[in-house]
């Protein structure tokens, strides 16, 4: 069986490259977006992705991470009871105003982490290195992309709504949504806020991750406690992002711009591919007149487009990786999860199969009778 | 369907056929009837317009006549559907055009291999059939040329080599010389006609070309729509038509000068 689609691409693919690169480029601005999107809304919750712990309890109905409410101390007796849970740290979250330098104030969220405790809490951020450098009272450790926001360099000294600290450290990976994230020791954030006995969050740890959705809903059964609510650190982070997704309307705009991306590219690779299919209508309708079904040939068009698409989508993928490895080591925020890479994937080859599908109308042209005229 | 060996392989009986252009209705062909033996070259020779080309494709199943009925190999054609209509065209017909229609992709080998593969034919089968037919053309040595790289007599040998591998037992060329010089032209129909008297195929060609005249076995001389004569050139005397219509009295037409 003589492969007519793939042979044609290969002899022919200059024909191709307007199809091809649609798709490319259709592929890349997803990609891309669907990349700043992760990277941006995924620092809502960057202190619980980058933390260790498998249960967030926090006040309930708390919609995201920076949103929290001090919760009682006695809520980690209680998860540190039960026997799947195997440790327990405390996240103290601190809202205020650094002063900066050169006028106005830059909100920061400050997270305070017992450094006595388990270090669970941004597991992935700080070192041992680090974390005794957080042991000077005052000390505070800082994304390096916000240095210029705070007008301030490691080993600066500065005020958080009056209360001096002194930036020890400067790592990647801490960007915060609208304001400056900072790791200081527990004993430091309490000096900002006086909520004494009183926490933001117990993190905890269990023993089998696979049990955190049971664990989390075993905990929840108990109403003796004060308010409290324990969720799946998955669950919680997801909750996070959605809600700066959806209450910035970026969440609308992200789906609009992806829908509008599509529809274009369907409508350019569809007109680039009928350009193709009607150049060889005679070719197709000699083939009809052979006694090749028009199924047959429909078939031959819709593998075309799947092999645009799929060249499309290995092209644009490509560049898309080379753009956000250049992006990431330039501290602009951007991630993507396999997830989500499928998705788009999925959406740039439904692309290309619907423009095949509307470039079939080319085969319109090919009525063998038209070849005796 | 009947399965008596027909003397005719290709059969019209009282065709009609008109095509509506805008507001005016043209009458192609009126009541029209021909028959056509097999193992012969028949030339439909006519000027253009005449309607060669929508008998040749009412005969071959490409397209319906408004009335009357077409017998091929036995087979009623008419009322039949696409579907029908295109597994026979599979099975049983080749076809050749003025204008190639080959693929600039494909290799003279793969152009006569590719409407092979939808006749459920074995890889070995397909390679041998396709090498056969273009040997049998003369051109079984440019097998991996492209269109771009063949000459316009060489294009139209391999599309006659697409048609002939299929092993069909009607072939219907419609002007397949017109696009070819002298040389190439004289080939091409020497070749239709030898694959007629080879394999028994039933060669049905239409042209304006008279110069192929001689070179058929049987030739029918049609003007607006009507056959006005039907004879063989290859006899001393005008044979008269095999068929009891009225329309094959011995009027002029212009081809029958030499
Ligand atoms: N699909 C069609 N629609 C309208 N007119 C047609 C169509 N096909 C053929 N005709 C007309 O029918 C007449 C005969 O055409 P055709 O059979 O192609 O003649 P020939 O092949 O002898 O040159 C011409 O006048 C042509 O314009
Ligand atoms: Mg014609």
């Amino acid at each position: 069986m003589v492969a007519l689609a793939r042979k044609m691409l290969l002899r022919e693919w200059r024909r191709f490259l307007p199809a091809i690169l649609t798709v490319c480029f259709a592929a890349m601005l997803l990609l891309v977006q669907a990349a700043l999107v992760q990277g941006i809304f995924g620092s809502a919750a960057v202190y619980v992705t980058a933390s260790a712990g498998n249960l967030w309890a926090g006040y309930p109905g708390t919609q995201s991470v920076s949103l929290g409410h001090p919760i009682g101390g006695d809520v980690a007796t209680l998860m540190a009871m039960d026997p799947e849970v195997d440790a327990v740290d405390p996240l103290l979250f601190v809202d205020g105003y650094w002063r900066a330098k050169h006028g106005g104030d830059v909100e920061v969220y400050v997270s305070g982490v017992d450094l006595q405790g388990h270090g669970l809490v941004f597991h992935k951020l700080l070192t041992p290195a680090l974390r005794q450098r957080l042991m000077e009272p005052g000390a505070v450790i800082v994304d390096r992309s916000d240095l210029d926001q705070l007008g301030a360099q490691v080993g600066s000294y500065g005020r958080i709504d009056g209360y001096p600290v002194h930036i020890v450290a400067a790592i990647a990976g801490l960007r915060a949504l609208g304001g400056v994230n900072m790791i200081t020791s527990w004993n430091t954030a309490t000096g900002l806020d006086h909520t004494a006995g009183y926490t933001t969050y117990w993190v905890a740890r269990i023993r089998d991750s696979g049990k955190a959705a049971q664990v989390a809903q075993r905990l929840n059964h108990h109403s003796d406690f004060g308010p409290y609510s324990v969720w799946t650190s998955s669950a919680f982070a997801r909750r996070s992002q959605l809600y700066w997704l959806l209450d910035t309307g970026a969440g609308v705009a992200v789906l609009f711009l992806a829908a509008i991306v599509l529809l274009s590219g369907v409508v350019i690779a569809s007109q680039a591919l009928m350009a193709v299919v009607a150049g060889s209508a005679r070719e197709f309708a000699t083939l009809n007149a052979l006694g090749v079904g028009v199924r047959a040939l429909r078939w031959v068009v819709l593998e075309l487009a799947a092999w645009v698409g799929g060249l499309g989508l290995l092209l644009g993928g490509g560049l898309s990786a080379g753009l956000l490895w250049l992006a990431h080591h330039n501290d602009v925020p951007v991630a993507m999860s396999p997830a989500v890479a499928v998705v788009c994937a999925l959406s740039v080859m439904l692309l290309a199969v619907i423009s095949g599908i509307a470039a079939m109308r080319a085969l319109l042209r090919a009525d063998p009778a038209l070849l005796l005229r | 369907m009947s399965t008596t060996a027909p003397v005719f392989s290709l059969e019209a009986d009282s065709i009609s056929k008109s095509f509506e252009s805008g507001a005016v209705s043209i009458q192609v062909l009126r009541r029209f009837s021909v028959s056509v033996r097999p193992a012969e070259l028949t030339l439909v020779a006519g000027p253009s317009g005449c309607g060669k080309s929508t008998l040749l494709s009412i005969l071959s199943g490409l397209q319906a006549a408004d009335e009357g009925r077409v017998r091929a190999l036995g087979q009623e054609l008419s009322g039949e559907n696409s579907r029908t209509l295109e597994r026979f065209r599979l099975k049983h017909t080749g076809f050749v055009f003025q204008g190639f229609n080959l693929f600039s992709a494909l290799t003279a080998l793969e152009q006569v291999e590719l409407p092979l593969g939808y006749m459920g034919l074995s890889r070995a089968d397909i390679r041998q059939r396709a090498r056969q037919a273009l040997d049998e053309v003369g051109i079984g040595h440019r097998g991996s040329m492209r269109p771009a790289q063949l000459s316009g007599g060489e294009k139209q040998r391999v599309a006659i080599a697409r048609a002939l591998a299929k092993r069909p037992q009607l072939l219907f060329a419609d002007e397949p010389t017109s696009a070819l010089d002298a040389v190439s032209g004289q080939t091409v129909i020497d070749l239709l006609r030898r694959i007629a008297v080879d394999h028994g195929t039933t060669v049905l060609c239409v042209s304006h070309d008279p110069r192929l005249i001689q070179r058929a076995d049987r030739v029918l001389a049609m003007e607006d729509g009507v056959i006005n004569r039907d004879w063989r050139p290859g006899d001393t005397g005008s044979r008269p038509g095999m068929h009891s219509d009225d329309h094959t009295g011995a009027l002029p037409f212009q081809g029958d000068r030499r």
